[in-house]
């Protein structure tokens, strides 16, 4: 006589571990740069450059969550540094001229929506690929930025309600840092809660299957770019508060400090698969790095050798590691 | 805009809910689906030549040909995936035309694709409610959806113990079962599968012929592409042959046999 017997079901521990693996592993790797820092220097692990750690990390993470979603849709968007740049420059101009600080900010939200659209039609509608679109408006924004400002620096004066977005502290923890703290609350809820952020995975699984089942696929597209256009103007502005001017020169670099960071969360620029909970730790992972090696007295540019090593490094694990056969352990459940 | 995404009951769809069977005999039936001189071109290859077809409403139409013969592209016209470039449509008596997969859906037409459509990064149940979530607002009402998949997989006898898995980690034959759920589960008017067996196991090879039967016998409209010809006896009604981007022949099944079936495919050729 032969049993019928059912399957067992795999451990639910073994599961969770195979399908958080990657930021399991960048969660680990970011422990170790803390603790590597704190060893090696005495002032890494002081409240106030801790606090100065998330401050200056508060606008890469405000784009970084954005551009998560972006890399879900398979897309990616090099424009958001010169994106930066224009916005903080706009706002300065238009401050300068006396206009109320909120209206200028929801002025520039508005224009970094545009300013996304307009990227987003031609990727999503007119079909020409993410990088070339972008590639240009990294161009063209940070063309503007320098003709409008004439490569000139524009101080932003006597507004106290604007500094207070970029230097401000509540409840002792820097204004940036929160604002950037419910960006990526947002962008979790929103990818792992609602309608619209299993459409965006959808459309990054696989754009003809979302169409197929009725989706709005070439607006759900075109809207990622419209919210990193949103995000940058954002970081454009907080970096402005911050620093008390406005600058064409701003952010040059940023998109790769951003992209690095999302990648090193275990976001798949393949499309499909991304987590915000990776970026933020991948955000902060770079950020911690950036601050540790100055504080180590080891040459500033050699953070540019580290952070690109370190995308290298990412990309190959993700390729290379953690295919969808990985698991932790390397306990094999199927003979 | 989504409202119409919002089923009461997903399980009615495949359980035996009480819709009166059309009386299938008489001659002066309406089609439920009626295709004429449908044309479509990729650029110069002719994928369609002039097709005339009717299906009628419970019953179950089997399309075979050779590789190539325009099968599944027809069939796509019909789901609004493609839109032909002549020809016309006519939906109980309705001539419209569909101007995508969404507004076919909203015909309740709904289709098993070859290469299954599914998204490998989303969960079992996302995928099974792919383009019609359960929402609360604008959040995703996963409780209802986990328990209304659950039920969906049950009527159909499916069996796939973790519906929170990610589709990418199923075999073939349960990435299959998922695609034939979604198009069955949500009441469809017209039922169209293209190779819904291909990666099946024998037992659940046999699930999909009794769901083609339970369908049918509710009155929807079963198009059924298929290789493996034996199975078309045992659902089908009618079989129509296509060959290079045409209409060769339409048998009643009680009128041919494999014999038959096999000679209209190759076509012309003889061996």
């Amino acid at each position: 006589m032969t049993a019928y017997t059912e399957r067992a079901a795999g451990s639910p521990i073994a599961d969770f571990l195979s399908e958080h693996a990657q930021v399991l592993s960048i969660a680990v790797f970011f422990v170790a740069c803390l603790i590597f820092f704190s060893v090696t220097t005495d002032t890494f692990l002081t409240l106030g450059n801790i606090l100065n750690v998330i401050r200056q990390a508060a606008p890469i993470l405000v784009v970084a969550v954005a551009m998560t979603l972006v890399i879900i849709t398979g897309g990616i968007d090099l424009s958001v540094g010169s994106q930066v740049a224009l916005v903080n420059a706009v706002a300065a101009m238009i401050l300068a001229l006396g206009y109320p600080w909120p209206v200028v900010v929801l002025g520039m939200l508005a224009f970094g929506a545009l300013l996304g659209m307009a990227q987003g039609w031609f990727v999503a509608y007119q079909g020409i690929p993410a990088f070339i679109v972008t590639l240009a408006g990294l161009s063209i924004l940070r063309g503007f930025a320098l003709y409008l400002t004439q490569g000139y620096s524009i101080p932003i004066k006597d507004v106290p309600g604007f500094f207070a977005i970029g230097r401000g502290e509540l409840l002792s923890i820097p204004v940036p840092a929160l604002i950037a703290l419910g960006v990526a609350l947002l962008g979790y809820g929103v990818i792992a809660y609602t309608k619209y952020g299993r459409q965006v995975v959808a459309v990054g699984s696989s754009l003809e299957a979302a169409r197929r089942v009725g989706m709005p696929s070439k607006w759900i597209v075109a809207s990622v770019y419209m919210i990193s256009g949103i995000a940058s103007a954002l970081a454009g502005l907080l970096i402005a508060a911050r620093l008390g001017s406005g600058s064409s020169n701003a952010a040059v670099g940023f998109e790769l400090q951003v992209i690095a960071a999302v990648v090193l969360g275990g976001t798949s620029l393949m499309g499909g698969r991304g987590s915000i909970l990776g970026t933020v730790l991948g955000t902060l992972t770079i950020a911690v790095i950036g601050n540790g090696l100055i504080l180590m007295h080891i040459s500033p540019f050699f953070t540019q050798i580290v952070t690109g090593a370190i995308i290298l490094v990412a990309i190959w694990l993700n390729t290379k590691i953690f295919t969808t056969n990985f698991r932790f352990g390397g306990k094999k459940v199927r003979g | 805009m989504m409202a119409e995404g919002q089923h009461q009951s997903a399980v009615a769809g495949t359980g035996g809910g009480h819709i009166p069977r059309q009386p299938g005999d008489g001659v002066n039936r309406q089609p439920r689906v009626s295709l004429r001189n449908i044309q479509k071109n990729f650029g110069s290859h002719q994928a369609l030549r002039g097709v005339d077809l009717d299906i009628y409403p419970g019953e179950c139409l089997g399309l075979v040909g050779d590789n190539a013969a325009g099968k599944s592209t027809l069939t796509k016209i019909i789901s609004g995936t493609y839109i032909p470039d002549g020809g016309s449509i006519a939906i109980d008596g309705q001539e419209v035309r569909l101007t995508g997969p969404a507004d076919a859906r909203k015909r309740n037409i709904e289709m098993v694709f070859q290469d299954l459509s599914l998204c490998d990064h989303i969960d079992v149940v996302g995928n099974l409610f792919l383009g019609r979530e359960l929402t609360k607002g604008p959040f995703l009402d996963r409780p209802r959806m986990v328990a209304e998949a659950r039920s969906m997989l049950d009527a159909l006898e499916i069996r796939i113990p973790r519906l929170g898995a990610k589709v990418e980690k199923l075999s073939g034959g349960q990435r299959q079962a998922i695609a034939i759920a979604r198009a069955a589960s949500f009441n469809p008017k017209v039922l169209i599968m293209d190779e819904p067996t291909s990666a099946l196991a024998v037992a659940e090879v046999e699930a999909v012929l009794s769901l083609i039967n339970r369908v049918k016998a509710r009155g929807v409209s079963v198009i059924l592409i298929t290789h493996r010809l034996q199975d078309l006896f045992r659902a089908c009604d009618r079989i129509a042959v296509m060959y290079e981007g045409t209409k060769v022949a339409e048998r009643d099944i009680g009128n041919t046999d494999l014999q038959d079936l096999v000679q209209l495919i190759v076509g012309g050729q003889k061996h």
